[in-house]
């Protein structure tokens, strides 16, 4: 559900403005708005020495955010606990401690980017450089010989042939040619040849546009048969260097990461009060502070001020009517079992305050056709195993952690589902030991399955118009209607059909069409000609959730086939891998796809009928949110 | 020969329909990798996006199995 708030004005002497800002931030729960304009009241601004320390602050919290990204430090979990500013002994402290750290840990990024470019460049060249370290030690013996290493492209391999032959025929035997085929497909060419020739070469491949190898800086001028052993000992001494800059930044965050955690977060709540300030109102004499708070909450902050305020300041509500939904923050609030499904509705914008949170209805029905779909106990216990194993892996609050939340139910309808529809790895376990299905078997019933997942889309999708009817009934009385009268024309439109092909009494029939012959000139009277047109794409939504039957269709046969590659492929047992290998690959479409499908059938079909997106996050002032308090206006209006 | 124009239609439904929800999925989901790269919030949209023209490849799967079923008896 979304939480209910309240909107609450703090109004007070002018003197206690700043006590009061900081015992708003002790409370923690208050959502900042700016103050409603009234005439003879200003907003708050800051005076010069306290802009002149945000902005020495903000300078600060560079030089700390920068140092602690050179050092990789974790993101700070801790929330400082003080409730009053730095002072300036410890802001001098911090600021040398934060200038010599983020010297020191963005030179050893610095000298780590040098270090892998240095590897990554000699790496390019390695195979090829030892490949032709012999032939270029018989050069270095020999007083007559030299050496020259030249890349040619790939597209002009065919050329090579040719080169050596001429130059074989013009130089004899002392003329050798060694070839590498590089990675990015070109070929990296040694030759050998009498010393006095060299320059005629390298005329010849200039003449060619044939590049020689561009070797690395420090050993562009040396020699080929002097640079080609000192690359390779370079090459060597690379991974100790690195290893001692990762040792030295790990000394680094342990010995200053904690204290630089600490500064940002005392910065980071000094500058949210500071940006706290400049949201408040005042005149010549008071001040207000609008804002939100969640109902429950409500008596714990009037409270809370006036321990800290004392009796000059006071706490009132703002009338329900003074205020429009579309301005009030938005919280979700589920139970526990619940929860996990809130991060799909995360993958949306947030639904408007005074909307439905659809959390709950989510965590029904996602699980429900999950399960429908994939439909195979023995998938599902393999994906329960799984989700347990990642569960016991992962961090509280983690991404990781909520997938396999939001998994646990899904296996548990996945094996529901198997053991109804007689699946276990397929029809595995009814050709070993002549499990039935208990309700169906998709194998063969593939029009139940149909009617089956069609009467799901009708319950899923009257539930999302009468939802509909329910949220827009205060906003848009007209419009709730038109949905209230849909949902009662597709229930009335299936239970003709129904009568019709007598699958209800055929009594029924006439009065349904009737019911619907009244609905029709209603809906059109609340939702205008545009009624039928999307009463029509309804009854699409309808029919788009066969893809339950179609998709848990595909499954099933997939899961037939790989069973039926035991005994189809020579031996048994390279049967049974193909076999293994099959189910481990249906297993991950069988995840895959219906998630997908689930997640769409939910967002177009049902969605669709109720949400209503926009609404602002609620982010309450509070201790340990300093990133917050760097951003102005955040907040709603 | 009914038999073969039976498989025909529902070869036609299923194969069209697949073809059609390629071309789109195609298109749509070069368009939403772009957008994520640059709004990665969008993600629910591009989920939604990607998989509506799906639709008609499912209900083109429905309509073949209909003619299987029922009219090839």
């Amino acid at each position: 559900m979304i939480v209910p708030m309240t909107r609450v004005r703090i109004l007070g002497p002018r003197e206690q403005f700043e006590s009061t800002i900081a015992a708003v931030q002790d409370f923690g729960k208050m959502h900042l708005a700016d103050a409603s304009p009234h005439a003879g009241v200003t907003p708050a601004r800051l005076d010069a020495r306290t802009e002149r320390r945000r902005r020495y602050l903000l300078r600060l919290v560079d030089d700390i955010d920068e140092a602690r990204r050179a050092l990789r430090a974790p993101p700070s979990a801790a929330a400082p606990t003080r409730k009053r500013g730095p002072t300036p002994a410890e802001l001098a402290r911090w600021a040398r401690l934060a200038r010599r750290t983020r010297e020191a840990a963005v030179a050893l990024r610095e000298r780590e980017t040098s270090l892998q470019e240095e590897r990554a460049l000699l790496d390019r060249y390695r195979e090829f450089l030892a490949a032709v370290l012999p032939a270029v030690r018989k050069v270095k013996d020999s007083p007559r010989l030299t050496s020259h290493a030249v890349v040619v492209p790939g597209s002009a391999r065919a050329a090579l042939a040719p080169l050596a032959a001429a130059l074989r025929a013009e130089l004899g035997a002392e003329f050798t040619m060694t070839t590498h085929a590089l990675a990015g497909g070109d070929v990296a060419v040694l030759l050998v040849l009498p010393r006095e020739f060299s320059a005629h070469l390298e005329e010849r491949l200039a003449g060619a546009r044939v590049p020689e190898v561009p070797l690395p800086a420090p050993f562009r001028d040396l020699p080929l048969d002097e640079a080609v052993p000192r690359m390779l000992v370079r090459l060597g001494a690379i991974p100790p260097e690195l290893g001692e800059v990762a040792g030295e930044r790990a000394r680094l965050l342990a010995e200053r990461g904690g204290e630089l955690a600490r500064a940002r977060a005392a910065i980071g709540d000094w500058l949210a009060i500071a940006t706290a300030h400049e949201r408040g109102h005042v005149t010549a004499h008071a001040f207000a502070i609008d804002g939100w708070v969640p109902e429950p909450a409500f008596d714990e902050l009037a409270a809370g001020i006036a321990r800290a305020s004392g009796p000059t300041v006071v706490v009132e509500s703002v009338a329900r009517e003074e205020w429009g939904a579309e301005d009030a923050p938005v919280a979700l609030s589920n139970p526990r079992l619940f929860r996990p499904f809130e991060a799909m509705i995360a993958l949306l914008p947030l639904p408007r305050y005074g909307s439905i949170d659809p959390t709950p209805f989510v965590a029904v029905f996602f699980p429900l056709i999950f399960g429908m779909i994939l439909g195979d106990a023995g998938y599902g216990v393999v994906l329960a195993v799984v989700a347990l194993t990642l569960h016991h892996r992962s961090q509280p609050g983690s991404m990781l952690r909520v997938v396999t939340e939001v998994a646990g139910p899904c296996a548990a309808f996945a094996i529901i589902f198997g053991v109804l529809y007689g699946e276990y790895f397929g029809d595995a376990a009814r050709r070993a030991f002549g499990i039935p299905a208990l309700l169906v078997d998709r194998e063969q019933a593939v029009l139940a399955m149909l009617a089956a997942a069609v009467a799901l889309g009708v319950v899923h999708v009257v539930l999302g118009l009468v939802l509909g009817a329910i949220s827009m009934a205060r906003r848009e009385p007209r419009a709730a209607i038109g949905r209230g009268i849909s949902a009662v024309m597709v229930v009335l439109v299936v239970a003709a059909l129904l009568a019709a092909f007598d699958f209800l009494p055929a009594r029924l029939f006439t009065p349904s069409v009737i019911g619907l012959l009244i609905a029709f000139p209603v809906l059109v009277f609340a939702e205008g000609l545009i009624a039928p047109v999307e009463l029509l794409a309804t009854f699409g939504n309808i029919l788009s959730y066969a893809r339950i039957m179609a998709i848990g269709t595909a499954s099933v046969m997939l899961a037939v086939v790989a069973n039926q590659m035991v005994g189809a492929v020579g031996s048994a047992a390279v049967g049974l891998m193909f076999a293994l290998l099959f189910h481990l690959v249906n297993f991950a479409i069988g995840l895959f796809s219906p998630a997908i499908h689930t997640l769409r059938l939910h967002y177009v079909e049902f969605f669709g009928k109720f949400y209503s997106p926009g609404g602002t996050p609620y982010h309450p002032f509070r201790h340990g949110n300093g990133a917050a308090g760097l951003q102005p206006r955040e907040v709603s209006r | 020969m009914i038999n073969m124009w039976i498989a025909i239609a529902a070869a036609a439904a299923i194969g069209i329909t697949a073809i059609a929800t390629a071309w789109a999925q195609a298109r749509i989901g070069a368009a939403a990798a772009a957008s994520l790269a640059e709004k990665p919030e969008l993600t629910g949209t591009a989920i939604i996006l990607v998989a509506i023209p799906e639709t008609m490849v499912i209900l083109g799967f429905v309509v073949a199995v209909l003619l299987i079923l029922r009219a090839g008896g």
